[in-house]
């Protein structure tokens, strides 16, 4: 008698399945909420979202967006640096025996290179997307602060990465890019010195390229994201719709042992989240939330591999500093500035990008009326949206014309 | 609608369609891997029918796979090619189709893939591993493409510096071409650093020539003299007054003041004398004639009678540089000789020179010096007070490497690759972009291709030192002592080569004709010289030498220019020899080509005085191998034993040896 082989098998099975996935297929609420908790990735997701929040044309899921090209870009990005060799020569080859020799180096090459772009984008209308919904309002400010400094990281990344095939294309966008920087007063010399490792691209600032990009920046993006997606957590993913009465938690919902919530409990004032909460309102993240975050996974990775299979990533003569291309461009999200720079280089290399930052930064301390959040254009913020429109529209237009309307000597030519 | 359990089901349909997405994604990456241009054209490969049945070929065929290439460490290439090319240097694919056949030619032997790979001769991009990418045909952003087989031997000077590269006849033709046509008076040119090109120095210019002739000369030399190696500059006629007043007011040197009376000018003793010094040798006249020195054709038109009759007394005081020897002639020789040129060989009549009064003008002398200086005049032509100031056009080393986009090419449509810049340039000088100083040198389209081929392949990064393949020339030779005065007088080195140094006008180097010739009938050719071959008229001219310098000249001969070899011949003939020799003379037939005693053919030398023209161990070594001595020679090589030969040269010694009185020619008979 007793129990075959067959059942200690599988409660040697089931033992094993629990050291790693304690809490099973959940099937109750109360599994869904506790399935959230406690794995270390899940976690970071509030164990229910409100159904406002999780409506695709709410954020558009930009920011999640953002987030999977970050981790393409990490994976490949490691996948790249087995075959690079950052010095100079041996740095284009590397590009040239990626595009040849390597098996999937191709793909490789090219999903990091556009997802590079696409990322820069995505990070901008982001931006974009929680100024127009107002989601910058207290208590979130310190997190648009946070992603500003995103921003910038991710401008860092893309612009270090930029120099590294060591191209043409490659060699004279650093150099644009970085005399850009020189046009800043006092320090723009020593600015460009610091980049550099020298007066000019060498050997030196390749290796400087390389480390920022594959070390310190990527650190930086990853601790800044990390405390980016906290502070969604801890503030709720806004977007409900703004409810003046407070609603005490479900019971039973949620489970009382946890410790998140016994954490929560001893905080001074209600979480926003907790502020927000209407029960009626909400569904729970398991499955929905993470259902709609595993297809804009799939969807980001397919779009990504058919950009890289149709399109291939510019690759150029190896630099050459005597031999300058007319014109030569910055990378595109700095040719705004690079038109402005055409007209004046103080306004565009300086004055510009400065007031931009501070203002970005500034924007939530200075703007701190708790109306028109969570809902897109709201009528109380006209003037901020507009404002912020009419500049992001300006920048847009900078950008294309110094990408498609300049020509030799940065004279006006039509892109056809 | 609240259904906490389960997804909506539109969203599973989304899933369902994501989901089958991105495994068609990952097939499409899988198989573009695996469908890669060189797996396929490898598996094409692996069923070659190859000509040869050869097991283990055939085995390292269908052993065929995965990447092949070369790397060349010291050039920093890495050359892929192999991976299609397979059967490249493997001769049982001699007859395959396109990319397995072998390598035509012998090239490979001497240029093995392992050590030079593919794209240091022929271009393209060698990583790459697909035909469009290896820049078969021209790719943007591929500096160099794949160089189309006309064109290829530029690639081939890349390494072989010098200056007759072997079986590489278009890009040896294009160095001789820039040697010639004295590209190296204006540009600095790798390779050619050692080249000097000069013209003639116009010092004394306003002595020895017309001023009509300046003027039309300046603006366009080919007029006057087709074969003239200088170019049109392209002048303008405010520009040709300048520079003629500079020229002729040039009088450093005044012709030597011989009191000659021209009313008694023979030109018909002039006639002979321009035969007998053999002037056609160098001089062409109505196209025909050598090409060493200026053609005569329309000398009248061009110097005056003083200037050519001082040129012709003594050409080395007025051009030190000069290739033309100095003839040992009498005043009134130089006379009939001068007034037989200048009247002869004219195209209008003998009018009376209009005098310019420009020239004589301060101004337009200065103007004439900016003029000179601004198109680097200097390059070519020495004149006093105007000093070198360096090259005046830009260095063509790397020029094959300029950005082919960065040339300026103006407003013409032209296909823009640095070669054809070159082209054009050499072909039109002034039809590209920007005014050109540069002179239309007249080269025809083939000359302008050949020119660039040399051109093309001066690379902007040197190769390693083991890879340049640089014949270094041996220091010229410089006759020193007596002799050497001599041989400078009569500019011997013009026609005559010694040490691989010299003209080859002559067919007879000199390195050994100490032990070829024997000093009394050196002495006696010298001073009376004639053809030595009876079908032949070219010959050595007359210089109407002084008796010891031809004795001067023999006994340096006699102890210098030997050859142990030839000397050490044991010349103590028996009769029995000299006998059979004269039957082998018939035997062979040699009177078919030589004449002895006015009986015999006329391909060959005279035979008749052996005896005292040959010494007996060059004849011996002549008859054994002639090629050795002078290839491509009419001499049929008989194969003859040692014996024979000495048979023969026996019989031949003995011809016009003994008391035969000498031919014509004085004095040297009394040595």
């Amino acid at each position: 008698m007793g129990e075959t082989a067959k059942d200690r098998a599988g409660r040697w099975l089931a033992a094993a399945g629990r050291s790693l996935w304690r809490i099973g297929w959940p099937r109750t609420d109360k599994d869904r909420a506790a399935v959230m908790i406690s794995s270390l990735f899940l976690h970071l997701h509030p164990a229910r979202v409100s159904r406002h929040s999780l409506r695709a044309s709410y954020t558009l899921g930009l920011g999640l967006v953002s987030l999977i090209l970050f981790g393409v870009l990490t994976v490949t990005g490691l996948a790249l640096m087995l075959y690079y060799f950052p010095y100079p020569a041996e740095a284009y080859r590397s590009m040239k025996d990626l595009q040849f020799v390597v098996t999937f180096g191709v793909v490789l090459r090219n999903m990091h290179r556009w997802s590079a772009h696409a990322m820069v984008f995505v990070v901008f209308l982001h931006m974009c997307r929680v100024f127009w919904t107002g989601s910058y309002k207290p208590p979130r400010e310190f997190n648009w602060v946070v992603g500003v400094g995103l921003l910038l990281v991710t401008l860092a990344l893309s612009f270090t990465g930029y120099l590294l095939p060591w191209d043409q294309l490659a060699f004279w966008a650093i150099t644009v890019g970085t005399n850009i920087a020189a046009y800043a007063p006092l320090v723009g010399d020593r600015l460009k010195f610091l980049l550099l490792a020298g007066h000019v691209i060498g050997p030196m600032t390749l290796l400087r390229f390389y480390v920022l990009h594959c070390v310190f920046l990527p650190l930086a993006a990853a601790l800044l994201v990390s405390f980016h997606v906290w502070r969604v957590r801890k503030d709720g993913l806004s977007g409900a719709p703004e409810v003046p009465s407070v609603v005490e938690e479900t019971a039973g919902t949620f489970p009382a042992s946890s410790k998140t919530y016994g954490l929560m409990a001893l905080t001074r004032r209600p979480s926003a989240s907790v502020e927000a909460r209407d029960p009626r309102d909400e569904v729970f993240a398991w499955p929905h939330l993470l259902y709609v975050e595993v297809l804009v996974f799939l969807g980001v990775v397919i779009l990504l591999h058919v950009a890289s299979l149709l399109f291939m990533a510019p690759l150029e003569e190896m630099a050459d500093p005597t031999r300058t291309p007319n014109p030569a461009k910055a990378p595109w999200y700095f040719l705004g500035l690079q038109e402005l720079v055409h007209y004046s280089a103080f306004v565009g290399g300086v004055l510009v990008p400065t007031l931009v930052v501070v203002a970005l930064v500034a924007l939530p301390y200075v703007d701190r009326r708790p109306h028109g959040v969570g809902r897109w254009f709201a009528p109380e913020r006209r003037l901020a949206n507009t404002v912020f429109t009419v500049l992001v529209v300006v920048a847009t237009l900078l950008t294309i014309v110094g990408t498609f309307f300049r020509g030799p000597n940065w004279a006006w030519t039509w892109p056809w | 609608m609240r259904d906490p359990q389960t997804a909506p089901p539109r969203l599973h349909m989304v899933f369902a369609g994501l989901g089958l997405g991105f495994l068609a994604i990952f097939s499409w990456v899988f198989l573009r891997e695996q469908g890669a241009e060189w797996r396929s054209l490898q598996a094409r490969f692996r069923g070659v029918q190859t000509t040869v049945k050869n097991p283990h070929q055939l085995a390292e065929a269908a052993g065929a796979q995965g990447l092949r290439q070369v790397w060349l460490a010291d050039l920093g290439r890495v050359d892929r090619c192999a991976t299609c090319h397979l059967g490249i240097d493997d001769p049982a694919f001699a007859s395959a189709s396109a990319p397995f056949r072998t390598h035509p030619g012998t090239w490979l032997a001497t240029h093995p893939v392992e050590r030079f790979g593919c794209t240091a001769c022929h271009d393209g991009q060698g990583e790459a591993t697909d035909y469009e990418h290896a820049a078969h045909q021209p790719i943007p952003h591929v500096e160099r493409a794949m160089r189309p087989l006309e064109t290829i031997e530029a690639n081939c000077g890349s390494c072989h510096r010098s200056l007759d590269p072997p079986d590489a006849p278009r890009l040896a033709a294009g160095r001789r071409l820039i040697v010639e046509s004295g590209c190296v008076s204006c540009h600095d040119i790798p390779g050619f650093e050692r080249m000097r090109f000069r013209g003639p120095a116009l010092d004394s210019l306003g002595y020895k020539v017309r001023a009509e002739w300046v003027q039309a000369w300046l603006k366009d030399p080919k007029a006057y003299l087709p074969s003239s190696r200088m170019g049109n500059f392209r002048l303008s006629q405010a520009e040709i007054t300048a520079l003629q007043a500079l020229l002729l007011s040039q009088k450093a040197q005044a012709p030597l003041d011989a009191a000659v009376d021209w009313k008694k000018a023979d030109t018909v003793a002039g006639r002979a004398l321009f035969g007998e010094l053999r002037c056609v040798s160098c001089h062409a006249v109505g196209g025909r004639g050598g090409t060493m020195g200026p053609e005569l054709t329309r000398i009248g038109d061009k110097v005056r009678r003083e200037w050519l009759f001082s040129f012709l007394k003594d050409p080395h005081r007025e051009q030190p540089d000069t290739a033309m020897l100095q003839y040992r002639l009498k005043d009134e020789e130089v006379r009939d000789l001068t007034a037989f040129l200048l009247d002869e060989y004219k195209t209008g009549g003998a009018e009376a020179e209009t005098v310019l009064a420009s020239y004589q003008d301060p101004r337009a002398v200065q103007d004439g010096q900016t003029v000179f200086v601004r198109h680097g005049c200097y390059g070519c032509h020495r004149l006093a007070g105007l000093s070198e100031t360096g090259k005046i056009g830009p260095s063509l080393a790397g020029v094959a490497d300029r950005d082919p986009d960065q040339l300026p090419y103006g407003r013409n449509v032209v296909r823009r690759t640095t070669d054809n810049y070159i082209f054009l340039k050499l072909l039109l000088p002034d039809a590209l972009g920007t005014p050109s100083l540069m002179p239309t040198l007249g080269f025809t389209p083939v000359q302008a291709a050949t020119i660039t081929v040399a051109l093309a392949g001066l690379r902007k990064a040197d190769l390693p030192a083991s890879r340049v393949v640089k014949v270094t020339p041996p220091d010229p030779y410089r006759p020193q002592g007596r002799f050497g005065e001599i041989a400078t007088r009569y500019r011997c080195l013009s026609c005559h080569r010694i040490g691989g140094t010299g003209g080859d006008l002559s067919t007879v180097p000199l390195d050994r004709i100490g032990s070829q010739l024997q000093s009394d009938y050196l002495v006696r050719y010298l001073l009376n010289p004639g053809a030595v071959r009876v079908s032949v008229e070219a010959r050595m001219p007359v210089f109407h030498m002084p008796p010891e310098e031809a004795r001067t000249i023999a006994d340096y001969a006699a102890a210098t220019f030997l050859d142990d070899d030839l000397d050490r011949y044991d010349a103590r003939f028996t009769p029995a020899e000299a006998r059979r020799g004269e039957q082998l003379y018939r035997q062979l037939g040699c009177v078919g080509c030589h004449q002895m005693d006015m009986q015999g053919g006329y391909v060959g030398p005279d035979l008749s005085n052996t005896g005292t023209r040959l010494r007996p161990g060059w004849t011996a070594a002549w008859l054994t191998a002639p090629e050795r001595y002078k290839p491509g020679t009419l001499q049929p090589d008989y194969g003859l034993t040692a014996a024979d030969a000495r048979a023969l040269t026996a019989y031949l010694t003995t011809l016009g040896a003994h008391g035969a009185a000498p031919p014509a020619g004085g004095p040297a008979g009394g040595q």
